[in-house]
């Protein structure tokens, strides 16, 4: 694995470029997933990563070692993110219609191509979760993204979302209830097989 | 009391291990005892399993190549830490007003000799770039030589730019950071912020591509096209060519392969199909490339030609046309070409058009293949049109209202000058949108005539109703009164597309994804008729082959539109839509019965495999029918406004196999198959030659009105040479 992410940016404060794409590629499948889960528009979600190692080459200096890289890359992809879905909802796309709580959900097309009898369930499973996840309150549904996507810890969470660590255990607490109730009828199944 | 809420939450934690030494014990040592309380934590456990059913997605290697070169330009180059902030800075405002320029230079695009001299700069940065990348792999000199130019060049560029910005009002510069600065409240930034960098580098390659080449396929998903795409295709090729190449660049095509007919009689698809691959192809070879394997899907090559088929009879919609002859590349082989075609409906004959064009002109239309190509597309249109016809257009986002009251077809001049006063960018204003245009398109209603909003966006679009909800109820509102809604997408990525269709679907009408010239050319002068008029949708084949004539069959191409035996009849199951004057070209590879493939020796010593590798069954006897037919063909439509489908059948017996067919149809149709086959270099490509490819191609020939199938001819002697030279670099480099 060589250098610790702490050391490569180090390294890229120092204008070492192959240390920036050493950390790029270390990290572009978490910041875009992430980005995708955020945001749900691949696009959108593209961008964002583009931007969120830009921004980390741009602002290398910012970084102080007092804090994990990860916690500092996250910090940088959300922030991001929250901008890019607060100019969202000036706009009515579209292609995409808000539920209640403004999440972006794209028109249901089911992919005409999706004959395989085995895909088109693991999709609407996928699809299941989503949804369960988008009727999370915002702060519930970073937490859960985080957490069981992102594997941070809770200290990192805290970090990333700037509230306190008490915060994030009731708020995961709390997100855990509502998905046991939406997830239910995917669970039972589950258990089933 | 024990406060079981309170536990819970430990327990939460305990799940991600995020409790200290003591608490640890407290849980474990209350779950002993508690049975509820194992209960949730099991349930907390199904959860967590289950929300990994959303699973994480790749970066596509094209984005992660595009990402790169954004760092690497971004990044200092060289050391020093002092130097590299300032340094960054001046190369990504250089990098932004390179795009600021081309973005102006699109909006002025044609008055100014300096816009002309930009494009042409700006299409070699497209290439240079891309050189330079193959570059780390080519000599040093050539690599030396490259910076060297590039190096110049940007220099001059600056220089021009500088002119330009200071000379004009500076009105594009401002209103494209206008633009993004919208939400920052009046402060326009002197400087790019890393957010216009980072779509300037998803625009910058959009506009690259679109000004360097026509773009085309390399996505196989119905009607998509994919730019961005193309770029990362085009400087991984060169490179790859001499070493393993690279497949991931594309979806994975696995061909299909020979089915023997006795397990499988029924082959079923939609006849849904693009034409993106052959422009696609097209590009590589002038570029002096051979494309990708990958790239080159045959049915859409063979789909992009016209065919003579017969118009269809009477009150007809289609004509089933099925011709037979010796497969040309394998002579043990025969080979069926079944060729539907949709009825034409004159131009002069279409019903009268009530057109209102609704028009996306906000700040992302910008780019050269949105805006610019959108309005070339309707001049296009305008073209076509007649005095009967009647055209308005309304625009949204920019200018709010209507820039054209409804007009006869006939006053030219007018529409046209409308359109041109069409410009991209500004803030957002409220009022004008697609409530305005269908109240225009009611005001000037054609009873039995073609009354229809032309929705044109690049999908990144205000339409001015507050929620998506009432913009689905009034597209299916005004498509109950009359008024259909048809969307043209210009420059945007595949994944939308399927909503867009839907959208189209919803509003009874269909949808085009125009992504250059010559496609534009096509939706609206070669087939305008089908595009304003679809005659049939969900349009499905299904062809029953008879064993004892059919030993095995194989579909040339349509890989991705395959559907389930089931599908056919099943009138839910979507499937494509055919315009008027559309037709569609499917070929079949047979094995007839009693060809003994054990004799059967290919160049690299195989011998066919048998096909049948499935045991006889022990409950069922198939009993074969004795009947001279080869095949059967189905064909199952629902005309436009019905939810049930029509069949249509037709036989094709053993005997109409000729020894070669004279038909023009089936020797250009099998010369673009087998070209396909040489480029993907398909295990099932036998004995192909270019040159056999070229001789049909030139004997059927026939008027080639528009020159496709000259240019085609071209095309396949491109290929021919530069596959003759990959053979001799092998050689030299050994």
């Amino acid at each position: 694995m060589g250098k610790k992410d702490e050391e490569l940016i180090a390294d890229v404060q120092a204008g070492d470029p192959v240390a920036l794409e050493e950390l790029f590629m270390r990290y572009k499948i978490s910041i875009l997933n992430y980005a995708l889960r955020m945001l749900k528009v691949r696009a959108d979600a593209e961008d964002i990563t583009a931007e969120v190692f830009l921004v980390l080459s741009s602002r290398s200096q910012t970084y102080q070692p007092v804090a994990k890289f990860s916690t500092w890359i996250y910090t940088i992809a959300r922030n991001l993110c929250v901008s890019r879905l607060r100019k969202r909802n000036r706009f009515v796309s579209l292609w995409f219609k808000k539920d209640g709580e403004g999440e972006l959900v794209a028109f249901d097309v089911p992919d005409p191509n999706a004959h395989d009898g085995q895909g088109h369930d693991q999709k609407d499973m996928a699809v299941y979760v989503q949804r369960a996840i988008a009727k999370l309150p915002l702060k519930q549904k970073e937490i859960v993204i985080l957490r069981e996507y992102q594997n941070l810890s809770y200290e990192e969470i805290s970090q990333v979302l700037a509230i306190s660590l008490a915060q994030v255990k009731i708020l995961i607490f709390r997100a855990r209830e509502r998905l046991r109730v939406d997830l239910d009828p995917l669970i039972k199944e589950a258990s089933d097989v | 009391m024990f406060n079981h809420e309170q536990m819970q939450q430990l327990i939460s934690a305990y799940t991600d291990n995020e409790v200290s030494l003591t608490e640890r014990q407290e849980v474990e040592a209350h779950l002993k005892e508690c049975a509820s309380c194992q209960k949730y934590l099991s349930e907390l456990q199904m959860v967590k399993k289950s929300l990994k059913i959303w699973s994480n997605e790749t970066l596509s290697p094209d984005l992660e190549q595009k990402i790169k070169q954004g760092l690497a330009k971004a990044q200092p180059r060289g050391g020093g830490e002092m130097k590299n902030s300032k340094r960054a800075m001046a190369l990504s405002l250089t990098a932004v007003m390179v795009v600021v320029a081309m973005v102006y230079v699109t909006v002025y695009q044609g008055k100014t000799r300096l816009a002309k001299h930009l494009n042409s700069a700006v299409d070699d940065i497209g290439d240079k770039f891309i050189l330079r990348e193959v570059g780390k792999k080519l000599d040093k000199k050539t690599w030396d030589n490259n910076i060297r130019r590039e190096k110049s060049q940007r220099a001059f560029e600056y220089q021009q730019l500088a002119k330009v910005v200071r000379g004009a009002d500076g009105a594009g510069k401002d209103e494209l950071f206008e633009k993004q600065n919208a939400d920052r409240r009046g402060t326009v930034q002197s400087q790019p912020s890393t957010s216009e960098l980072a779509k300037g580098i998803r625009d910058e390659k959009v506009d690259q591509e679109f000004w360097g080449k026509p773009s085309g396929g390399g996505e196989n998903i119905k009607g998509a096209l994919n730019v961005e795409y193309m770029l990362s295709d085009k400087f991984i090729v060169a490179e790859t060519r001499k070493e393993n190449f690279n497949t991931e660049q594309y979806d994975r095509i696995d061909e299909n392969g020979f089915l023997a007919a006795k397990d499988n009689p029924l082959s079923t698809f939609s006849i849904d199909v693009d034409t993106a691959s052959y422009s696609n192809v097209r590009r590589f070879l002038n570029d002096g490339q051979l494309p990708p394997q990958d790239a080159v899907r045959i049915e859409e090559m063979i789909n992009y030609f016209t065919y003579d088929y017969p118009q269809p009879k009477g009150d007809g919609l289609f004509s089933l046309t099925t011709q037979g002859a010796k497969c040309p590349w394998n002579k043990r082989h025969d080979l069926v070409l079944v060729g539907l075609q949709g009825k034409k409906v004159d131009l002069k004959e279409l019903p009268p058009n009530n057109l209102v064009f609704l028009i996306d002109v906000s700040g992302s239309m910008q780019p050269a293949n949105k805006l610019p190509l959108l309005k070339k597309s309707f001049e296009l249109l305008v073209e076509q049109l007649r005095r009967k016809d009647r055209v308005s257009i309304v625009v949204y986002a920019g200018a709010a209202g209507v820039v054209l009251d409804s007009t006869p077809g006939s006053e030219k001049e007018e529409i046209l000058e409308a359109i041109d006063r069409l410009e991209a960018g500004g803030s957002t204003a409220g009022g004008a949108g697609i409530e305005l245009a269908y109240r225009i398109a009611q005001e000037n209603f054609i009873t039995h005539g073609n009354n229809r909003v032309i929705l044109a966006t690049d999908g990144d679009f205000n339409v001015g109703v507050s929620n998506d909800d009432d913009l689905v109820r009034i597209i299916e509102k005004k498509r109950n009164e009359g008024i259909y809604l048809t969307v043209l997408g210009f420059g945007m990525g595949n994944y939308k597309d399927s909503k867009m269709e839907k959208l189209a679907d919803k509003g009874n009408g269909n949808y085009a994804y125009i992504d250059n010239r010559s496609e534009a050319e096509k939706v609206f002068v070669n087939q305008l008729g089908g595009t304003l008029l679809a005659i049939a949708k969900d349009v499905k084949i299904q062809i029953e082959f008879n064993p004892a004539k059919v030993k095995a069959y194989r579909l040339v191409g349509y890989e991705n539109r395959m559907l389930k035996k089931e599908d056919f009849n099943d009138d839910r199951k979507d499937a494509g839509e055919l315009g008027a004057g559309h037709s569609v070209t499917a070929l079949y590879e047979i094995i007839p019965a009693g060809v003994d493939d054990s004799e059967e020796v290919d160049d690299d010593g195989d011998t066919d495999t048998s096909f049948s590798k499935v045991d006889p069954l022990k409950y069922q006897a198939t009993k074969i029918i004795n009947s001279g037919d080869l095949m059967t063909v189905k064909l199952r439509y629902k005309e436009p406004k019905e939810e049930t489908s029509q069949l249509l059948q037709q036989r094709v017996k053993a005997e109409d196999i000729a020894e070669e067919s004279p038909d023009e149809n089936f020797q250009f149709a099998s010369a673009v198959a087998e070209f396909g086959l040489l480029l993907r270099d398909s295990e099932y490509k036998a004995r192909a030659s270019y040159d056999q490819v070229l001789r049909r191609a030139k004997r059927a020939i026939g008027e080639d009105e528009e020159g496709y199938r000259t240019e085609f001819i071209g095309l396949v002697k491109k290929a021919q040479s530069l596959s003759a030279g990959q053979w001799s670099d092998r050689e030299t480099m050994d």
